[in-house]
């Protein structure tokens, strides 16, 4: 088993999942689960794989992949926040509504069936860095990768920068922790979280379009699996705290990649091994959930809502 | 109604519940809107549109239930909204962290900027509010119950705060029921009643007596409702030595102690947030009390709202909306919720010998316009309260609790309420009403009780008191110190 | 009821059915309007001629002995499902885990139909119990967090159904695979599926057993304590709790039970249309079922109205692919339109009037 190829792997399958992450652990901050995350993904590498093979542009791929991801997010954001709509079943709907969505153009707007993988597309040309290459063990790894695997890297720092030193991510974290605290200050709550949840937007509009441009260039209906899903459970993991979201990401990813190198080594089915992120999921909620209840229990009113 | 504020003056607002104080000082905010009228400051005319206008304006509010960050540090609580950045934008820890410490020092608090506001006492946490307020620079400083949460020690260097805060050239409003606090610390004085200020007086040899009889002045109401006091039986409400926790973890009830009997309406009275919501919760089997027992017919009862019903306890809920009824469901729903086993046989429901029973209670305790298919929601306050009644006294009950039963309700349905509980005391059944209203108290009750600061402060028969003395006890005025039922200091809970 | 306006025997029972039920009706068939003219609006701009496709939409679904049978075979599955989503939401519960509790119960209706050799008439309902206790148990975790630690099932849910589509997918391609290239179980033993219908298509027994299971419930939701005991806990738990009802148990309760039935969901599949557990059969009827509930708005007389309209639109959808070429993908977008247009809680005034005017 090549390690470096392993780390390889565990790069690009982190990718996406930190773009995902990095969005949602900004809703998550502002008090909304925003389970719509591959959602704003699958839209995102459709309009971005599309715009470049019709314009020939990376550029323009990127812009019409973040545009469509920020347009779901606004209509998510809308139903939620004017309609009032449970943010659930509206994420679910905005889900779904997306998945049938990109589905319906795949074939009725490119004329493909199943998988769109265009010839000529334009490529990420990877980025040398001189002094980095030289780096013995992860000079390879570190220099020559593409734009968008470095943006989602930086993204981490940047998001974590963002919630803790600046005055809009106090407002957001406190939006999240004690919303009437941020209203009582003046806050306006609703314009607060609807900027979290456009932001969202961004990072998986990000992310999308590398899954179908950054490394392959190809479109596949449904082609997030469930990496949303992953990015929400390490959000859950880590309480939406961006590093220790990010290092949650890194893990699975580091199983994502193992579970496909594995089998040609071991016999364990990568199927158990994808099992990890969600496993860990549950086990985090139960516990932070009974660290919840003994601090209640000696005051407490009877509850059956959901803190 | 009308108003004057001056520079530098310590204005207490005093009334009893519902006499419109926190209205009043929720529009001031922003945070209600007003219908008519105006609010000047400095001269100027404004209206606030929400918290952010009033704060420009110069306006804090320190609420009764403190919002605050809990996670966050002192400092990010106080400067959050006017958070000092840097030339690149980003919120300015240090300066933060400094300029947190200087007012701090500058009105003697002494608060360290990084603690997290969760691990303070609630004293302090008070501080971080008025420190939010003061933060914002602002000139008119409202308290709403202060005191509520406070130790005696933490309430005299609140009061040493207030003072020097209108030494420093700020006006304080200063909302509170506690009339010996009132006398402390204030200049001058408007007593409200029943949204109107009915006086504005200077303190200046104010008698505590007189400031009480101002604040619930009012006539007797005729006891022509009670019927003639009969020896009561044996005791079928028990509770003692009770001790909880209530929504903030601060302590709400201190060591009560206190008993119904068969054949006699007991009323505690006092102002809403001493501890009465609490009370009710827990012998309604929905809240947890950390120490202390309550006992129904000589039993006692441990368990959830379902055991006590069995043991005959109907409780009648004040917060008929989100407890007492389902809205959304329809009358004979509501009806039927309380009573298990009731119309139909092995778990299958009998509909229309329940809608015929519902429309029989509708009957009987004459709910206007309603027929058992219409919504909960759609009757009026006084209709709503009935049904509650209707539900919970078609069981067999030995003790009924109706906590606030004309609050909300028009004049001529609180009779026919009053009429229900003195027939239920005849029936020989143990009536505990806890009510904010002393006409309600005094029209019905056999012997009054006065709960503040979560203990039970006077025990007096209905013959053997009067609405001054009363009165006094629910403005915290006693003698010497609060009775209890052993008569000892009771400690706080730990 | 309102008796005095009976003028005729029909009238007599009609009437006031009408005057329930189409009240109720408007908001759905409101969604299902929008949903229709977006789609016909998408439809149009991809170059499609919309009157044409949702002709073919009808046509496919409902005209024709053969398109009929289809119908009504993607109804089954979404009866399960739907009813299971809804069973949960109506008591206060968001139970999005029925895709998972689907496959669990498949596996377990799957296994028990070929290990376990029993004569016929009780192999099937054995393999039927199975797959209840297997949906019932995927549903237990959930329930027991949210009851004891207030955790959000909702999420908890979430999460299990890639487990269970991870665990599922994994036995059925390794240790319990058939023999054979093949991504399935062996196929179950004769006496234990479910009998079809028709040599047209795979209508199975499971379609009767789910029109029963609505009707069962819409009995049980109407006319019995534990029905009225879970809708007032949809209503207000703090009331319900108050009366004396023990939310807890019930909340319990009403997840294994919705468990259950979605296991069930998997159990015809497996038992009446595959004859054997297949990896990944299932298109997402778990989260279809979620449409179906919002759409029947939580009746279970609703959900048979509404799982036939999707059971109709998936099969019109096959037809209409084959015929126009339009992606039958077009039908998912439709239906999430609808449960995101019935999603909403606008706080507007003519709306909350609206409400309340036809609230029966």
């Amino acid at each position: 088993m090549n390690l470096h190829a392993l780390l390889l792997a565990a790069i690009r399958l982190s990718t996406p999942l930190l773009f995902a992450a990095m969005g949602g652990a900004l809703t998550y901050q502002a008090g909304m689960l925003n389970i719509a995350l591959d959602g704003f993904m699958i839209v995102a590498a459709f309009f971005g794989v599309a715009t470049a093979a019709a314009t020939g542009s990376l550029a323009l791929a990127v812009i019409a992949a973040v545009v469509s991801a920020i347009l779901l997010a606004a209509l998510l954001a809308t139903f939620n926040l004017r309609l009032n709509a449970d943010i659930f079943i509206a994420g679910i709907a905005v889900t779904f509504l997306s998945y049938g969505l990109t589905g319906l153009l795949l074939k009725n707007l490119l004329g493909q069936e199943g998988v769109f993988a265009p010839p000529a597309i334009p490529r990420f040309t990877p980025i040398r860095l001189p002094l980095v290459e030289e780096i013995p063990l992860l000079g390879s790894l570190l220099s020559g990768q593409t734009i968008l695997v470095y943006a989602a890297f930086l993204s981490v720092p940047v998001v974590a920068w963002s919630l803790y030193r600046t005055r809009w991510g106090l407002r957001v974290r406190m939006v999240g922790a004690a919303p009437d605290a941020a209203e009582a200050a003046g806050i306006r709550v609703g314009r607060i979280k609807a900027q979290t949840m456009l932001l969202s937007g961004l990072f998986c509009g990000l992310g999308g379009v590398y899954l179908s441009l950054g490394y392959l260039s190809l479109f596949a209906r449904e082609m997030t699996g469930e990496r949303g899903l992953i990015a929400l459970a390490a959000i859950f993991f880590a309480r939406g705290r961006p590093f220790r979201t990010a290092a949650a990401v890194l893990m699975f990813g580091c199983m994502s990649a193992l579970a496909v190198e594995l089998p040609q080594v071991t016999t364990i089915a990568p199927e158990l091994l994808q099992l990890v992120p969600y496993l860990a999921a549950v086990a985090a909620l139960g516990v932070i959930g009974a660290r919840n209840v003994r601090g209640r229990d000696r005051h407490a009113a009877w509850r059956f809502e959901i803190e | 109604m009308k108003g004057v504020l001056r520079p530098g003056e310590i204005l207490a607002l005093v009334g009893e519940n519902g006499a419109g104080k926190s209205t009043l000082m929720n529009i001031l905010y922003g945070l209600l809107p007003r219908d008519s009228g105006e609010i000047s400051i400095d001269g100027r005319l404004v209206q606030f549109s929400g918290a952010s206008e009033a704060i420009r304006a110069g306006v804090g509010m320190v609420p009764q239930h403190l919002k605050l960050g809990r996670s966050f540090s002192v400092a990010e609580n106080i400067v959050l909204g006017a958070e000092p950045v840097d030339a690149l934008g980003r919120l300015d820890r240090q300066a933060a962290r400094r300029e947190t410490s200087a007012i701090s020092h500058r009105f003697g608090f002494g608060l360290d900027p990084d603690v997290s506001v969760g691990s303070l006492p609630v004293g302090s946490q008070q501080k971080v509010e008025i420190l939010k307020a003061l933060y914002r620079e602002a000139r008119i400083l409202i308290l709403d119950e202060p005191t509520a949460v406070l130790t005696p020690i933490e309430t005299r260097a609140l009061f040493a705060t207030i003072r020097r805060l209108a030494e420093s050239g700020r006006s304080v409003i200063f909302i509170t029921h506690k009339l010996r606090e009132v006398l402390a610390v204030s200049d001058r004085i408007a007593v409200m009643r029943q949204g109107r200020v009915v006086a504005q007086i200077d303190n200046a040899g104010v008698d505590a007596g007189a400031l009480a009889a101002l604040m619930i002045e009012r006539d007797l109401a005729p006891a022509r409702n009670r019927g003639a006091p009969r020896p009561a039986g044996r005791s079928l409400l028990a509770v003692e030595g009770l001790c909880c926790l209530g929504e903030r973890g601060e302590t709400a009830i201190d060591g009560l102690s206190l008993q119904a009997r068969a054949g006699e309406i007991v009323g505690v009275a006092g102002v809403q947030g001493n501890g009465q919501d609490e009370l009710a919760q827990c012998i309604a089997g929905l809240r947890h009390p950390v120490r202390g027992m309550v006992a129904i017919d000589g039993q006692q009862v441990a368990g959830g709202p379902r055991e006590r019903r069995r043991a005959g306890l109907a409780y009648i809920p004040a917060d008929r909306q989100g407890l007492g009824l389902s809205l959304g469901s329809p009358l004979w729903e509501n009806m039927l919720a309380g009573h298990p086993g009731r119309f139909g046989k092995a778990g299958f429901l009998d509909l229309p010998a329940a809608r015929r029973w519902a429309a029989s209670l509708i009957q009987q305790h004459d709910i206007r316009g309603a027929d058992p298919d219409k919504p909960a929601g759609s009757l009026s306050g006084g209709n709503a309260q009935k049904v509650q009644l209707a539900r919970e006294l078609s069981r067999d009950v030995c003790v009924v609790v109706a906590e606030q039963p004309s609050q909300g309700v028009d004049v001529g349905a609180v009779e026919a309420i009053h009429r229900t509980l003195v027939a239920l005391r005849d029936e020989g059944r143990a009536v505990l009403v806890i009510s904010s209203d002393l006409d309600e108290i005094f029209a019905i009750c056999d012997r009054i009780l006065v709960m503040y600061r979560g203990r039970i402060a006077a025990d007096r028969r209905r013959e053997e008191t009067d609405i001054d003395e009363i009165g006094r006890f629910i403005g915290g005025v006693f003698a010497s110190h609060p009775e209890t039922q052993d008569g000892v200091e009771a400690t706080h809970v730990g | 009821m309102s008796g005095d306006l009976a003028t005729s025997p029909v009238g007599s029972w009609a009437r006031p059915i009408a005057a329930r039920v189409l009240p109720r009706l408007a908001e759905p068939l409101a969604a299902v309007m929008i949903a229709f003219v977006l789609g016909g609006l998408l439809v149009l701009l991809l170059g499609y001629n919309p009157l044409l496709v949702y002709a073919t939409l009808l046509r496919g679904s409902l005209i024709g002995w053969p398109n009929v049978l289809a119908t009504l075979q993607m109804m089954s599955p979404l009866l399960f499902t739907g009813l299971a989503v809804s069973l949960s939401l109506r008591a206060g519960l968001i139970n999005v885990g029925a895709e998972g509790q689907m496959l669990i119960g498949g596996l377990c209706a799957g296994v028990v139909g070929y290990a376990v050799r029993l004569p016929a008439p009780l192999a099937a309902p054995t393999c039927l119990v199975a797959a209840m206790l297997g949906g019932a148990l995927w549903a237990a975790l959930p329930a027991w967090l949210r009851v004891s630690y207030s955790v959000s099932e909702l999420v908890v849910c979430l999460m299990m159904n890639p487990i269970a589509k991870l665990l599922t997918s994994y036995l059925a391609t390794r240790p319990l695979k058939a023999p054979g290239p093949t991504n399935k179980l062996p196929d179950i033993s004769a006496a234990a599926g479910l009998t079809n219908f028709s040599i047209f298509a795979q209508v199975n027994t499971g379609l009767l057993i789910g029109l029963l299971l609505c009707g069962a419930f819409a009995v049980v939701n109407l006319r019995t304590r534990p029905g009225l005991e879970w809708k007032l806990m949809g209503l207000n738990a703090r009331f319900a709790h108050y009366s004396g009802i023990q939310v807890r148990r019930r909340a319990v309760a009403i997840m294994l039970i919705s468990g259950a039935v979605a296991g069930l969901a998997g159990a015809e599949q497996v038992l009446g249309e595959y004859h054997a557990f297949y990896d990944s059969f299932s298109p997402g009827y778990g989260f279809d079922g979620i449409a179906v509930a919002m759409l029947a708005k939580l009746n279970p007389i609703g959900v048979i109205f509404a799982a036939f309209l999707f059971g109709a639109l998936n099969s019109g959808g096959d037809v209409l692919q084959m015929l126009t070429g339009v992606d039958k993908d077009l039908v998912r977008v439709l239906q999430f339109i609808i449960v995101l247009v019935l999603s909403a809680r606008p706080s507007w005034r003519w709306y909350k009037a609206w409400r309340e005017a036809s609230r029966p």
